[in-house]
């Protein structure tokens, strides 16, 4: 038998031989995290957008300061197929209006949003203008109280930043805001 | 609720028609890979083929133009890790596709050339890349504990995410503010300091919060290729080493104390040893704390809220009870589900705090070990990439001569 000498160990070769092993250990782990979560990718469901839940909605008015944007993603929608034509529109007037008439005070909307034609007797139409709605949903919150609840409020998604974390659905004391998935991306009243 | 009959016009009217836009996000976020992609590749043509340094600074441009305010920085790399970590263990969320290679593609490029993403294809890098003028160094100490903090960032963002509790990575993200032209004032301040401090210093961000930097400085520990700061000799002229903003680039070192082989290995042995004390610590602390860390959760706040109200009546309710009652919901399901989210914050306490115990018993070690280096060398783990040393080293300046 030769006599067992020491062998001098070279210490690169040793760390190079660890290094193998790490970077094993490395590229395994990035593959099985990769396997185990894109079983979960269905493009199809996989839901990466925000919405309103209007069924869950209190119009507690946070969408309108807590968006990322200066002026809120979150706008009032209007199911024109649910609304009463009312010329007394809890949404547009408030409670204590004296007069039925477009005066400032009578109104209800903060930004004067909410535009009213007439359309027969006793009949009037009420649409948004989205330019100057700010997503407070007092409109909304009037309708639910008083009207069909026509009015709604919505992420709209062409001015919604897409946040990975939406910071509105985080206050929202309902959390009637989640994500959805592009094939169903709008809660609307009248397809509900 | 149809307090109202649907109207009968006789006027012939119509109701007007409603636009609302699908959005086509998705084709957008495979155009970002794609984009993410290329500039990888071209920054690691330029560190690691070419060693140059204007494609860095070019692709930090592009990248904040593109990344940061065409699409708004949102989402990113650095944000993904909750998304992936919480659809591993969540039933209902799953990750979209884009998302998923936005987080892995970096790391995948990190195990073969290091951090190429963070040099200028990250826009937080980017940003701060583009108004550092100077190099103060932080001393060894102070650098080293701030580094133990992406790894408690990561822990925690790892702890809310896995709870479906929060996105905390995105709640206090110091630099989007700039891409979205506003944001809250409190990260307003603490991004323009952070700008600020990386006028003088690399990157501190990317240092010293960042939880994604800490996982790709970790895969590029072990990367194939590494940035050199020269391929000719070194001659130990120190002009890297003092060129370099983040502190990456060491110098020769001699270890002056002659210790017996044997000496050492047992001293690692030791530390090692005491590693488990320190899990068990991390474990514990951890673990007490998980139901004040639970209140996070929206949950656990609207049963406290909920409580508080039931021993001490208010007339004035809060509007998350309002919203509570109003969905007619009872105390007792509620109190199931806070049961439940405490239980897995309880579980998830205990996994990050070995988590921490592990990474400050490494850290230890890796403070007590020491390697003689005979020439300047880029540590790249801490390399973020920025190729600032390749024009100071005169062995470069050779070849235009």
């Amino acid at each position: 038998m030769k006599s067992h000498k020491r062998v001098n160990h070279n210490p690169i070769a040793r760390r190079d031989f660890l290094k193998s092993c790490a970077r094993a250990l490395a590229g395994g782990s990035l593959l099985a995290l990769f396997g185990l979560t894109i079983r979960k990718t269905k493009a199809k469901d996989a839901s990466c957008f925000w919405q309103i839940d209007p069924t869950k909605c209190t119009f507690c008015g946070r969408c309108e300061t807590n968006c990322v944007k200066l002026s809120s993603a979150v706008k009032s929608v209007h199911a024109v197929k649910v609304c009463g034509y009312c010329d007394l529109c809890g949404g547009y007037y408030r409670t204590n209006a004296k007069e039925l008439n477009t005066a400032a005070e009578n109104l209800l909307c903060p930004t004067g949003a909410i535009q009213r034609k007439f359309v027969e007797e006793p009949f009037f139409e009420y649409s948004i203008s989205e330019d100057l709605c700010n997503g407070c949903g007092k409109c909304a919150k009037g309708c639910n109280a008083f009207g069909n609840g026509s009015l709604f409020l919505q992420i709209k998604q062409e001015l919604c930043k897409n946040c990975n974390e939406c910071q509105i659905s985080k206050v929202c004391p309902a959390h009637a805001i989640s994500r959805v998935p592009v094939s169903n991306v709008y809660h609307l009243i009248d397809t509900l | 609720m149809n307090r109202f009959p649907k109207p009968d016009f006789e006027s012939g009217y119509v109701y007007p028609q409603q636009q609302f836009v699908i959005p086509n996000e998705v084709l957008w976020s495979y155009i970002d890979i794609a984009v993410l992609v290329f500039l990888m590749g071209f920054v690691t043509w330029a560190l690691i083929k070419k060693q140059i340094r204007w494609p860095v600074v070019l692709t930090s441009v592009v990248s904040i133009f593109y990344f940061g305010f065409f699409r708004n920085g949102c989402v990113c790399g650095i944000g993904a890790v909750q998304n992936v970590v919480l659809t591993l263990v969540s039933d209902s969320y799953s990750i979209p596709l884009y998302l998923l290679l936005l987080f892995t593609l970096p790391l995948v490029f990190a195990i073969f050339f290091g951090r190429v993403f963070c040099a200028g294809v990250c826009p937080f890098g980017a940003l701060q890349e583009l108004v550092n003028v100077k190099n103060w160094k932080i001393s060894k100490s102070v650098s080293t504990v701030l580094g133990v903090f992406p790894w408690v960032y990561l822990g925690f963002a790892v702890l809310f995410a896995v709870t479906n509790s929060r996105f905390i990575i995105c709640r206090f993200d110091p630099f989007v503010w700039i891409f979205r032209f506003g944001g809250e004032l409190p990260l307003i301040l603490f991004g323009v300091l952070l700008l600020i401090f990386s006028v003088f210093t690399g990157r501190p961000f990317c240092r010293f919060i960042c939880p994604y930097g800490a996982i790709l400085s970790l895969f590029s520990k072990i990367s194939f290729r590494q940035v050199k700061i020269t391929k000719k000799e070194c001659i130990n002229c120190s002009l890297c080493h003092n060129a370099c903003p983040v502190d990456a680039i060491y110098p020769p070192y001699q270890n002056k104390v002659n210790e017996i082989r044997s000496k050492g290995v047992h001293r690692i042995l030791r530390y090692v040893v005491f590693m488990p004390l320190m899990v068990a610590a991390g474990v514990t602390i951890m673990y007490m704390l998980s139901d004040k860390i639970s209140r996070v959760n929206n949950d656990v706040r609207l049963y406290d809220m909920a409580m508080g109200n039931e021993t001490n009546h208010s007339n004035v309710l809060s509007l998350e009870l309002e919203a509570f009652w109003g969905r007619e919901q009872t105390l007792e399901e509620l109190a199931v589900r806070v049961e439940e989210v405490q239980k897995g914050f309880r579980i998830w306490s205990i996994i990050i705090g070995a988590f921490f115990g592990l990474v400050i018993a490494l850290k230890l070690i890796h403070l007590s070990t020491k390697r003689g280096r005979k020439v300047y060398d880029i540590s790249s783990a801490e390399c973020v990439g920025c190729g600032r040393c390749f024009s100071y080293c005169p062995q470069n300046q050779k070849k235009i001569s």
